[in-house]
């Protein structure tokens, strides 16, 4: 600690500290403009001016000015005011006074310091500029005669977004941020820079003109896309969401937010939302009251025994997916569970397996305290962008090595000495057995790893796993799956991260074993910045896993699709789950829900599965509902509703609760309850309640009990002539809900697929050709991108999009195999 | 004082007035000058045959009644103005802060009195009605 005087107040803070962090420390405020806590200090604007006795009484800026011991500063004297009026007032020289017309106003630090500094008249003129306003995207809206050069955006847009889309271009009075080349904006549209602009020079367009700052009523609520859990504050106005504001002292995150967070709140306004239950009468769904239904519904489910059975999409609160479970209980079914349960096999049956615990024995918070990050399967940074930001500045801020091993390249891969081992698609668990193989060998296993059970087994499994034998299979080299493991195993402490989804399919359940043996084989578990996280897709997969909303006695998600299909399961209950689009093998899918004799859904909106449903339930999103999130870290976080209940919606709380008393069982009154009753009974919950999860959430515990689990490996034997389809997830969207979002869908609006400058040389393929792809099962068409990223022979493609139907063409294989023509 | 002086001052008075002009208002033949500062029935001024307005929402919000609705809209040439601007009137307590407020000059009040009508919904004055008349 350093003492100083500030404003001849004793006072002490952190060395390190700059004279702007000691004064906020301390209760005293220095107005800034450039300066943003989650940045590196910059320096541009000189709001921040402060005295300092030793500097002779110089006037020096805070925000870049480090503390040193016996510093004595006043940071308001006469001079102090008169030099930051002059900033002001050389500021408003070129600003243009356009405030009533202005987004920004009410909300904007240039018009606040103005009114407070009082600067009521300018005793300078000069033109003001005429730059050109970027309109040219439906997001973010460029008016740079506005901007007072702080350089946040482009700082933000490079430190922690990692994009560089922005930056200054020309030089003295003519500076001004711009694009490259002076084009228009284009980039992953994350909203970041718009979030800390300090004027209205960058605009988020959907907002635009809507209201005004002061007329919104802020709710804090929780993301209700991927499972980072990211805290978000919505706007509200008139029972409508409309906008997302964004407050710097939010969350793990600091408030940042991805594309889908910022731009994709849009759904729960939509005019497309069900606003009331409809009834398959004579062929097509009319609207009936609730109490018909309910009392169709409820009919169905009594007695039913196991020819009824459920899926939920892990969006759903932690208490509607108890309360879900307790619905086909009443029933007399074991046959439920959450977003084709195979995608989250990793924790169920994998980590439980390895680990004892369903959950990551680490969290989100390691990733910047680590040594050495190991990202595998896909690019983190595309399904869980907010952990991306996070692994972006431990990398550049902390120097965190980066390594990722996975069948593309991604924007992680672009991080500075990031190490990418780009391995053939589907020989992923077969890459990680050589790099434990590496680790015994060359004897680098912790002396705690002999005695967890199994080692003997894993020793024994793996001895064909040299490297050499693993180099050819996944076309790495010997020496850098030698090198990747010395690193991994050399560094003090390692994180492991992957993710996992809908649409990584294949070996989820051996991949998280494999993963799980390199950590326990390293001792790199247990302490912080150690450890593995497994992050899976959406919002509330964890606690949909936490909650046991997986198949354990009954049907799993596949069996229940056999079911349909072979008349064994009669009825069919799908809360907000999409599987015609996100389930592979469309045809069969759309086969067995077709063939069964009653489909209850669930959902916001007529998706193309609940066109094919008997009765439509009309359910609430994230902002109108109370529950508990629990992201992909376990962190357990509360949300209130934000606005009241769209149309005569209801929760899937009320539904089940509904449906449970009809059927005579005792149906809890509130979420509060079941919480309770989830913090009495759930390993790790204990002792939670609403109250104790507070604005941050807390963390479930998860008690590792070890063991060495040998995993499957499949080899995936190339087919002559064909490429290797792989699927996942695009940035800007997650699950299917995405596409009832406009902000993602102006960035992504439709499904792609991607190949590499070589493959398209090679097939006269051009941008934006319309491709057919085809595969055992089927075929789609699907509009050619070439990105570098991809390596020959294999093609991405997004699930996300029922048009583009990628799940006609892939049936759930890790890598399927398609031929593609013109 | 004599008891009749009293009776005789009134009937001088009441004479008095038989042949003055009265001071009643033959209304509605007659019509009143209201007096230039009034608050009567808000205007929207008109610049180059548009509303002027900008829809800052300066005047929805110091408005103490909350009575006034705007909704603003962006035009082919990316400029805000108020696609929706109404003022619930049967609300409205004609204290004037929306005119002050404005900083644009957009709203007014005019010497229009007379307001009665037969709905409450015809108290609802939209922008077309509001729009100054030349
Ligand atoms: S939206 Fe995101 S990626 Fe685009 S310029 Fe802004 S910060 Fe950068
Ligand atoms: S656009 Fe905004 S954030 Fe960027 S430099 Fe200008 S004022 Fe700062
Ligand atoms: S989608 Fe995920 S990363 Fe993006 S804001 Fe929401 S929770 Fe955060
Ligand atoms: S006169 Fe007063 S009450 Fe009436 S609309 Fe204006 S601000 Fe509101
Ligand atoms: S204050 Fe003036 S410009 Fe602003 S909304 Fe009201 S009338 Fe329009
Ligand atoms: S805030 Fe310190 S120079 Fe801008």
């Amino acid at each position: 600690m350093v003492n100083l005087t500030i404003d001849d107040k004793q006072v002490t803070a952190p060395k390190n500290s700059t004279i702007y962090d000691a004064a906020r420390i301390n209760g005293i405020k220095i107005p800034i403009l450039c300066h943003d806590k989650k940045l590196k200090p910059f320096g541009a604007c000189r709001m921040c001016l402060v005295e300092v006795e030793q500097m002779r009484g110089r006037q020096v800026p805070a925000c870049t000015t480090p503390i040193t011991e016996g510093m004595i500063i006043r940071t308001s004297t006469p001079d102090i005011i008169k030099a930051r009026k002059m900033v002001l007032e050389l500021l408003l020289l070129n600003h243009p006074i356009d405030c009533p017309v202005c987004d920004k106003g009410g909300d904007c630090d240039l018009q606040n310091l103005t009114y407070e500094y009082k600067v009521n008249a300018n005793r300078f003129s000069d033109e003001k500029f005429h730059h050109a306003i970027d309109y040219s995207n439906p997001l973010i809206e460029r008016d740079m005669n506005r901007c007072v050069l702080c350089g946040k955006c482009a700082r933000i847009c490079d430190e922690i977004v990692s994009f560089g889309a922005l930056t200054f271009i020309s030089r003295g009075i003519e500076t001004k941020i711009g694009c490259e080349f002076e084009g228009s904006l284009n980039c992953e549209f994350c909203g970041s820079c718009v979030s800390v602009c300090p004027v209205g020079s960058l605009l988020a367009r959907p907002f635009k003109f809507k209201a005004r700052f002061w007329a919104l009523t802020n709710q804090k609520s929780v993301c209700g896309y991927c499972g980072t859990g990211c805290n978000l504050t919505l706007g509200v106005k008139d029972n409508k969401v409309l906008t997302t504001v964004y407050d710097e002292n939010q969350g793990f995150h600091n408030g940042q937010l991805c594309c889908r967070g910022r731009f994709g709140y849009q759904f729960i306004n939509s005019d497309k939302r069900l606003t009331t239950p409809l009834v398959r009468k004579n062929g097509t769904l009319t609207e009936a009251s609730w109490d018909e239904a309910l009392e169709l519904v409820a009919a169905r489910l009594k007695g039913a025994g196991s020819s009824a059975a459920a899926l939920a999409t892990p969006r759903l609160t932690n208490e509607e997916l108890v309360l879900f479970k307790r619905l086909m209980e009443t029933a007399g079914s074991a046959n439920y569970d959450h977003s084709a349960g195979y995608a989250h096999a990793a924790l169920t049956e994998g980590f439980a397996k390895s680990f004892g615990a369903a959950a990551s024995p680490a969290t989100i918070l390691d990733i910047q305290k680590s040594d050495l990050l190991l990202v595998i399967k896909t690019d983190s940074y595309e399904t869980h962008p907010v952990i991306g930001f996070e692994i972006n500045m431990a990398v550049k801020n902390k120097g965190v090595k980066l390594n990722i091993l996975s069948d593309k390249r991604g924007k992680l891969s672009k991080l500075p000495d990031a190490q990418t081992l780009v391995h053939t698609p589907g020989s992923e668990v077969a890459v990680i057995n050589a790099l434990a193989k590496t680790i015994l060998d060359d004897k680098l296993a912790a002396g705690t790893a002999a005695a967890i059970p199994g080692y003997a087994d894993l020793e024994k499994a793996l001895a064909g796993f040299t490297p050499e034998a693993v180099a050819g299979q996944s076309g790495l080299s010997s020496d850098a799956i030698k090198r990747l493991a010395r690193d991994y195993a050399a560094a003090e402490k390692a994180l492991i991260l992957f993710p996992i989804g809908n649409a990584y399919p294949g070996h989820n359940a051996d991949l998280a074993s494999a993963v799980a043996n390199l950590a326990l084989l390293t001792g790199k578990l247990g302490t912080e910045g150690s450890g593995v996280l497994c992050m899976a897709e959406k919002n509330n997969s964890q606690g949909a896993v936490d909650m046991g909303f997986y198949a354990t006695r009954g049907l799993n998600a596949g069996q229940i699709m056999d079911g349909c299909a072979s008349g064994a399961v009669k009825t069919l209950f799908v809360a907000g789950e999409n599987p015609v689009v996100s389930y592979p093998n469309r045809a069969a899918i759309s086969a067995a829900l077709d063939k069964v004799e009653f489909l209850v859904v669930s959902d916001l909106f007529m998706t193309e599965t609940a066109a094919m449903a008997d009765v439509v339930l009309p359910a609430c999103s994230f902002a109108e509902k109370e529950g508990t999130f629990t992201s992909v870290d376990r962190r357990v976080q509360h949300i209130k509703p934000a606005i009241g209940k769209i149309g005569q919606s209801r929760t899937d709380f009320e539904i089940f609760g509904q449906l449970i008393a009809k059927l005579g069982g005792q149906a809890p009154a509130t979420p509060a309850t079941v919480f309770g009753e989830i913090a009495a009974s759930t390993p790790g919950y204990a002792g939670m309640s609403y109250a104790s999860l507070g604005e941050t959430g807390a963390f479930a515990q998860v008690a590792v009990t070890a063991a060495f689990v040998v995993p499957r490996t499949v080899a995936v034997e190339p087919a002559a002539g064909k490429l290797a389809l792989v699927t996942g997830s695009a940035l800007y969207h997650n699950g299917t809900q995405s596409q009832f979002g406009e902000g993602p869908m102006y960035v992504c609006p439709e499904g792609y697929v991607e190949l590499s400058r070589t493959d398209a040389a090679r097939l006269k393929i051009q941008e934006n050709d319309l491709l057919n792809v085809a595969s055992a099962i089927g075929s789609t068409k699907l509009k050619a991108r070439i990105t570098p990223r991809m390596p020959e022979g294999v093609l991405f493609s997004p699930y996300h999009f029922g048009a583009a139907g990628v799940n006609q063409v892939w049936g759930g294989a890790p890598v399927t195999w398609v031929t593609v023509t013109k | 004082m004599n008891p009749i002086t009293p009776i005789i001052n009134g009937l001088r008075i009441t004479l008095e007035h038989l042949f003055k002009k009265p001071v009643t208002l033959q209304y509605p033949a007659e019509r009143p000058k209201v007096a230039q500062r009034f608050r009567g029935l808000h205007a929207l001024n008109v610049s180059h045959d548009k509303a002027k307005c900008v829809a800052c929402y300066l005047c929805p919000t110091v408005c103490p009644a909350k009575c006034i609705t705007v909704e603003a809209g962006e035009d082919a040439n990316h400029d805000k103005y108020a696609a929706r601007y109404e003022i619930d009137l049967l609300r409205c307590i004609f204290c004037g802060y929306c005119v002050e407020a404005c900083p644009v000059d957009a709203v007014k009040m005019t010497g229009e009195f007379e307001l009665a009508n037969y709905h409450r919904s015809d108290f609802v004055y939209d922008k077309e009605r509001l729009l100054e008349k030349k």
